[in-house]
């Protein structure tokens, strides 16, 4: 009887229960790197990558909790623009960040797809609202380029490529940080 | 004086309420020796140390009938043999009352009126009984004592759950480590509030330096940090070990499991586990439902364990551990389980279609009001409250509940919780599908908002409440709601105080107050002036809890939108 007890309670509405191999795989090696913190930090770096529109981004898994499903997000009169309310996690209540207008993309509503990766922040949790989770990138440091000029994604530190595709690389922080170029730069831009 | 007596008194109590909180432990403890066989006299020896101590205090207290009561256990411990038999469950048994009185007069101390008729009524008694349990023949009068010592007794045994509930008025005890923590991020704050006001000196005689900004920056990152530090610690005082409310279960279920003929072991696991003591006393009840559950339709007969090859001695384990930041509760029997069919069928009577539901499905319609187990699993009656009840306790602590059971092999409950909370009461409300929390406090009254109430001048709405005009606005349109809704519209106001100002709340419907749990909003919501946290309701969702003072305030200056509408609310109006 000891032996069920110890057993989490599977399946609130925010588990993964429901096999998304990928999410699993993201939990393990989260909880891989945790024993082992050093074991990051050398010459192969891991992202956590998602998409907003066409674009894939990636941000480092060490800054990554967890991923949910997009929950019920509640407003919160006044809040500013880049937050679109706040979500009960588990009885914890995380401000759920607008990641689209962060990266200067147009705002659009939650569908089935999107996800909350809920990222630490200085000890600080965020939940960031994005279209849907990609996968683990694992790349060589050796292998990421400077971002080119006029790269779509702002805070972009770095890019890596895979195969055809271009994946941005920032981090949780620079996503967060107030962009006073925000407002001057147009949001369309992504439409082109 | 008498504050400096209030103040001993209150010390007497803090420090001797546990001890004999730890005698009645050590009693359960002394039981269970006897029954393995186990070696009882280190047990009776804490025992008697604890009663010593309890003796010691009153007495320096000149709280005579405490100490009159310790000292007879005392003697009735020095009887106490390491082997059982049947005089040796009389004694244990006189311990056990003679311990939960302790508990009564203790706390009675706190309001200075301690019984000494009841006590003197047990030293007889238990006196009579010593007697009885050496000498064969007892004495006719110490007989005679016997009835209406019991009499004496009966009211203050009744409940021994009352006497270590917490109302929140506790005091925490706080380790000299940490005091000395606190007193250095004191420090520290005072060190960065001299540096700051330093600066704000340099600028008021207008002598900037462009460093300035940055060490301002630094000052004001580090301040952040010891105040948050601070405000940690702080938290940690509040938390107590959840052994101290797993403990209080080793008696209820000795008693459950008497008055029913079992044999029932109580396993407490992780009772080191440090959680909020407003949240081990809201756990209380909860905990006692569904240990209660566990032995009325979960522990079989003697017979029927036998029957299917399980040991006589039943199990129930109360576990505790961290996982993740939160607190993990276990409830566990090796009982026969939950009965799934009969939940289903239960369920199907009530209309429910349970065709599609899976086995886990079905678990957890227990939780669902009117199918509690009482009533679905056998007839052994439940006491008032549901599991449902129970599930929205959990809730309203911001944690979450869920069971699995297996058939014949027994049934778990598991209680996730936040390590701690703050308790707050507050009305809930709703304005265009969304839902807002207003804490009670600044709520004069609630009342249906008729036109004939509202007028409007100048573009200033008023509600006459109680032959007083209220400046009102419709919360929708406060709170930047996306409905349609106009304010003459809203069948309910709220009326508010906060300070000296008042202000009225159009809205579309409230509920009753309740109390719910305060959550801070993280550093990026500070610009929300109007919420001053969250809180998660019991279906899991988010509601803001207003700030009244800054609400109240923008009540006192909101206009009527400047568009036709003030016509309509003119004409609206016009009527009264």
């Amino acid at each position: 009887m000891s032996s069920d007890a110890s057993q989490s309670p599977e399946a609130t509405e925010t588990s993964m229960a429901s096999a998304e191999p990928l999410l699993a795989f993201a939990d393990a090696l989260l909880a891989s790197s945790e024993c082992e913190p050093g074991r990051a930090a050398g010459e192969i770096r891991q992202y956590v990558t998602f998409f907003l529109r066409d674009d894939e981004i990636g941000i480092p898994i060490l800054q990554c909790r967890e991923i949910v499903r997009a929950l019920a997000i509640t407003r919160v009169p006044e809040a500013p623009d880049h937050v679109r309310g706040v979500v009960n996690l588990r009885g914890r209540v995380l401000p759920a960040v607008d990641t689209r207008k962060c990266l200067g993309y147009e705002t659009a509503p939650a569908t089935a797809r999107s996800r909350l990766l809920v990222v630490d922040v200085a000890g600080r949790d965020f939940a960031l609202l994005v279209d849907r989770v990609a996968r683990i990138l694992k790349v060589a440091v050796a292998d990421i380029a400077a971002p080119p000029e006029n790269a779509k994604v702002r805070t972009a530190v770095g890019v890596a490529r895979d195969g055809a595709s271009m994946i941005y690389l920032t981090d949780a922080e620079r996503i967060l940080r107030p962009q006073p170029a925000a407002e001057a730069q147009p949001t369309r831009s992504d439409e082109a | 004086m008498e504050e400096l007596f209030a103040s001993l008194v209150k010390d007497f109590v803090d420090e001797t309420a546990p001890i004999a909180q730890e005698v009645g432990g050590l009693l359960l403890k002394l039981e269970g020796a006897w029954g393995t066989g186990g070696d009882a006299k280190p047990i009776v020896r804490a025992i008697r140390g604890g009663l010593h101590t309890i003796k010691g205090n009153s007495a320096m207290m000149g709280l005579g009938p405490i100490e009159r009561v310790a000292h007879v256990l005392e003697d009735v411990c020095a009887q106490v043999e390491p082997r059982p038999s049947r005089e040796q469950t009389l004694l244990i048994q006189l311990l056990f009352e003679g311990c939960d009185l302790l508990g009564v007069l203790i706390q009675a101390a706190l309001a200075g009126s301690v019984d000494a008729t009841s006590a003197d009524a047990f030293v007889l008694r238990a006196r009579a009984s010593m007697d009885d349990a050496t000498l064969p023949k007892a004495m006719p009068d110490s007989v005679e004592a016997s009835p209406r010592a019991e009499a004496a007794l009966a009211p203050p045994s009744a409940e021994p759950s009352n006497v270590a509930s917490d109302d929140g008025r506790g005091t925490a005890r706080i380790a000299d480590r940490d005091v000395d923590d606190l007193l250095e991020l004191a420090g520290e704050t005072i060190v960065g509030q001299t540096q700051l006001a330093r600066m704000h000196g340099r600028l008021a005689r207008g002598q900037f330096e462009a460093s300035d900004i940055v060490l301002m920056d630094q000052l004001l990152t580090e301040l952040g940090r010891t105040t948050r530090e601070i405000r940690h610690k702080l938290l940690r005082v509040r938390l107590a070990p959840i052994a101290t409310l797993f403990r209080r279960f080793g008696r209820f279920l000795r008693d459950l499991a008497r008055e029913r003929g079992q044999v029932i072991e109580l396993v407490i696991e992780g009772g080191d586990t440090a959680v909020d003591r407003a949240i081990i006393s809201r756990l209380y009840e909860p905990l006692v439902h569904i240990v209660r559950n566990a032995v009325a339709h979960g522990i079989e007969s003697a017979d029927a364990r036998a029957a299917c090859g399980k040991p006589a001695k039943a199990q129930i384990l109360l576990s505790a551990r961290m996982r993740e930041g939160r607190v993990q509760v276990c409830v566990a029997d090796d009982g026969r389980g939950l009965d799934l069919r009969a939940i289903a069928a239960k369920a199907a009577a009530q209309g429910m279609d349970t065709s599609a539901l899976s086995e886990r499905d079905i678990q957890r319609l227990i939780f669902q009001s009117g199918l509690s187990t009482a009533a679905s699993v056998s007839n052994l009656a439940g006491r008032g409250v549901g599991l449902d009840v129970v599930a929205s306790v959990v809730q309203s602590l911001g944690g979450t509940i869920d069971v699995r059971g297996a058939s014949g092999r027994g049934t778990v409950f598991v209680l996730d919780l936040p390590v701690t909370v703050s308790l707050q009461k507050a009305l809930i409300f709703g304005v265009d599908s969304e839902t807002f929390a207003i804490p009670a406090g600044f709520i004069l009254d609630t009342m249906e908002s008729r036109e004939k109430n509202m007028q409007a001048i100048n573009r200033v709405l008023l509600v006459s409440w109680r032959g007083d005009f209220v400046r009102a606005v419709d919360a929708g349109r406060l709170l930047g709601c996306q409905g349609l809704a106009q304010a003459w519209a809203r069948p309910y106001a709220i009326i508010l105080q906060a300070g000296n100002k008042r202000g009225a709340l159009l809205v579309d419907w409230f509920s009753g107050v309740q109390e719910i749990v305060v959550k801070p909003l993280d550093a990026c919501l500070a610009s929300c002036r109007m919420v001053a946290g969250a809180t998660v309701l019991a279906q899991g969702r988010v509601v803001p809890i207003l700030d009244c003072v800054e609400v109240v305030r923008r009540t006192n200056v909101a206009l009527l939108p400047e568009s036709s509408n003030e016509a309509k609310v003119e004409a609206s109006y016009d009527v009264f």
